[in-house]
């Protein structure tokens, strides 16, 4: 390493914050063709978190990609952050990665010793999902960019996606919230060493907690990323068919995330998108506003969000707790319902 | 009218960090000109965490955020209830421990838990109670103290409990009362502190 470099100083947003909000993503994707193939099992309409593709009788190819500016300094750790989050994709399908490529974008003044940091991070991440890097491509860029397009394979009747959420489900987050919070306050020098917990969710992989749940009776689930969680959610409701209630004091939050908030921190205020569509709402009761906004917060490398059979939640966070996810906790509740959409309510009381 | 902080084309959170420096140079009011909802939020949730007040208004492409810092420079005045005493308003508690004074810990812990019942029974609570260091384990371990910041905060009385000092002592998951802060917060609030009450 020739010198110390802060990384996050090249970045304009803290990684998947930067992610185009769903709102713009839709309208253009509403305008372009919708691909029609026997063999294709998922639509970009639904906000699925990887394709998938019928290989042969039972074998689907699951293919994704995720790249993002830089979000905390140290180069190596954000090629770990990256990969981790470019793999939990494939684990929210509970699919098995196989091969990566990476897509990197560097600015040509910066030295080079920094770029094979990130690339290293980005390899050592793979190779721990008992995957290998097969390829890549490089552009220069005045922003640097990491990240990796990822291929798995899953079993078609083992495949989890955002539908099959049933009433009566119990939601189970893995990972706490606030990673778009504490990269933001971290941006203006402000997070002090709160930031570490937070870069150390960031880089654990999904793999554990996703084959935890799946060992299970799993409904339905997917990754808490760029859209934040309640819109996460809805995704997965819509695609259900379902409702769900969201209980925002549940939701287990990293250290001081309030505080950052407080003092201006958020990521993003993708809050009211939302809530003027109608997709989400808060609960008449009154929920804090704090609060609220942190079930939006951006995430990178989030947790997976699963909807499971209520009989059976308290044994899977006991099991997630006992190993891959310290913090796992019940989040919600779905109930039926002909509209499709999430409520924020202060607690499981109301 | 020229904006005295023109963000156009920042992203967050660069508007905050400049309008946090604008307010550390001094008491004077300024306006921040915006061009996205993230800094209109973020400009507008600091400067009140801060104590100021803030107004907002439309203009062309974005939003003049008007900052008006508090006299005293830093606290929140919103947090007290109506019908209070100006001085009440700015009494800032600050306990950096479990025990009061130096000597026996038993008598310490007692009199530490007699001054909070004795608080909480008060007809003006203080505007902020902050608790740092082992004073985290009054709204944590201690039950009786617990419920005693319970009822202060239930009249109005911020609490700001000090988030680095529950994670120190692996206490976070155990809060009973009061909010989890940090250390710029904290800091403004012994700022702007009118009557500062150190314990």
């Amino acid at each position: 390493m020739s010198e110390d470099i802060k990384l996050t100083s090249f970045a304009r947003m803290a990684g998947c914050a930067a992610k185009l909000g769903p709102a713009h993503l839709d309208e253009v994707l509403g305008r372009l063709p919708e691909e029609k193939a026997p063999q294709l099992l998922s639509s970009i309409h639904s906000g699925e978190d990887a394709g998938l593709y019928l290989l042969q009788d039972d074998l689907v190819l699951v293919q994704t990609v995720d790249f993002f500016p830089p979000i905390v300094d140290d180069p190596y750790t954000f090629g770990q952050i990256a990969a981790a989050n470019a793999l939990s994709d494939i684990y929210a399908m509970n699919a098995k990665p196989l091969t990566a490529m990476n897509l990197a974008a560097f600015p040509c003044g910066l030295d080079k010793c920094h770029l094979e940091a990130i690339l290293l991070g980005g390899y050592d991440k793979v190779h721990e999902a008992g995957a290998i890097v097969i390829g890549g491509h490089t552009i220069e860029d005045d922003e640097p960019k990491y990240g990796l397009a990822v291929l798995g394979t899953a079993k078609v009747d083992e495949i989890t996606t955002l539908r099959g959420a049933l009433a009566g489900d119990a939601l189970i987050l893995t990972k706490p919230i606030g990673t778009g919070i504490m990269t933001t306050a971290h941006k203006a020098g402000m997070a002090g060493e709160a930031i570490d917990v937070v870069i150390e969710s960031m880089r654990e992989l999904n793999a554990a907690s996703a084959s935890t749940i799946s060992s299970r009776d799993v409904h339905a689930m997917t990754d808490v990323t760029g859209f934040g969680l309640a819109r996460h959610l809805y995704d997965m409701m819509k695609a259900s068919g379902v409702a769900a209630e969201l209980w925002a004091k549940e939701v287990p939050l990293f250290p001081e995330v309030l505080a950052m908030l407080g003092l201006g921190m958020a990521a993003r205020s993708s809050v009211y998108e939302s809530l003027s569509e109608g997709k989400v709402e808060v609960d008449t009761g009154g929920v804090d506003e704090l609060l609220v906004q942190c079930m939006f917060d951006p995430q990178t490398s989030g947790g997976l969000l699963a909807a499971v059979p209520p009989e059976q939640a308290d044994e899977i966070v006991a099991a997630l707790q006992a190993g891959p996810a310290l913090q796992a906790a019940v989040v919600g509740r779905v109930y039926a319902s002909d509209l499709a959409k999430v409520t924020i309510k202060h607690s499981k009381e109301g | 009218m020229e904006p005295d902080i023109d963000c156009t084309g920042l992203l967050c959170p660069e508007p905050v960090i400049r309008t946090k420096s604008r307010l550390e140079k001094g008491p004077d009011p300024f306006t921040v000109l915006v061009d996205n909802e993230t800094a209109r939020d973020n400009v507008t949730r600091f400067a009140k965490t801060m104590g100021c007040e803030v107004g907002v208004e439309a203009t062309g492409g974005g939003w003049l955020v008007s900052v008006t810092p508090s006299p005293a420079g830093g606290t929140v005045v919103q947090a007290a209830p109506e019908g209070e005493g100006p001085s009440a308003r700015q009494t800032v508690f600050l306990l950096t421990g479990d025990e009061i004074g130096r000597g026996e810990p038993e008598l310490g812990r007692t009199l530490m838990k007699m001054f909070l019942f004795a608080a909480a029974e008060s007809d003006s609570p203080p505007a902020t109670l902050i608790l740092m260091n082992s004073g985290v384990r009054l709204v944590t371990e201690n039950e009786e103290t617990a419920a005693s910041v319970k009822r202060l905060e239930q009249a109005g009385t911020e609490v700001l409990v000090c988030g680095t000092c529950l994670d120190y002592y692996g206490l976070k998951e155990a809060l009973k009362a009061g909010t989890v802060s940090n250390i710029y917060e904290i800091q403004g609030k012994l700022i702007g502190a009118s009557l500062l009450v150190s314990l």
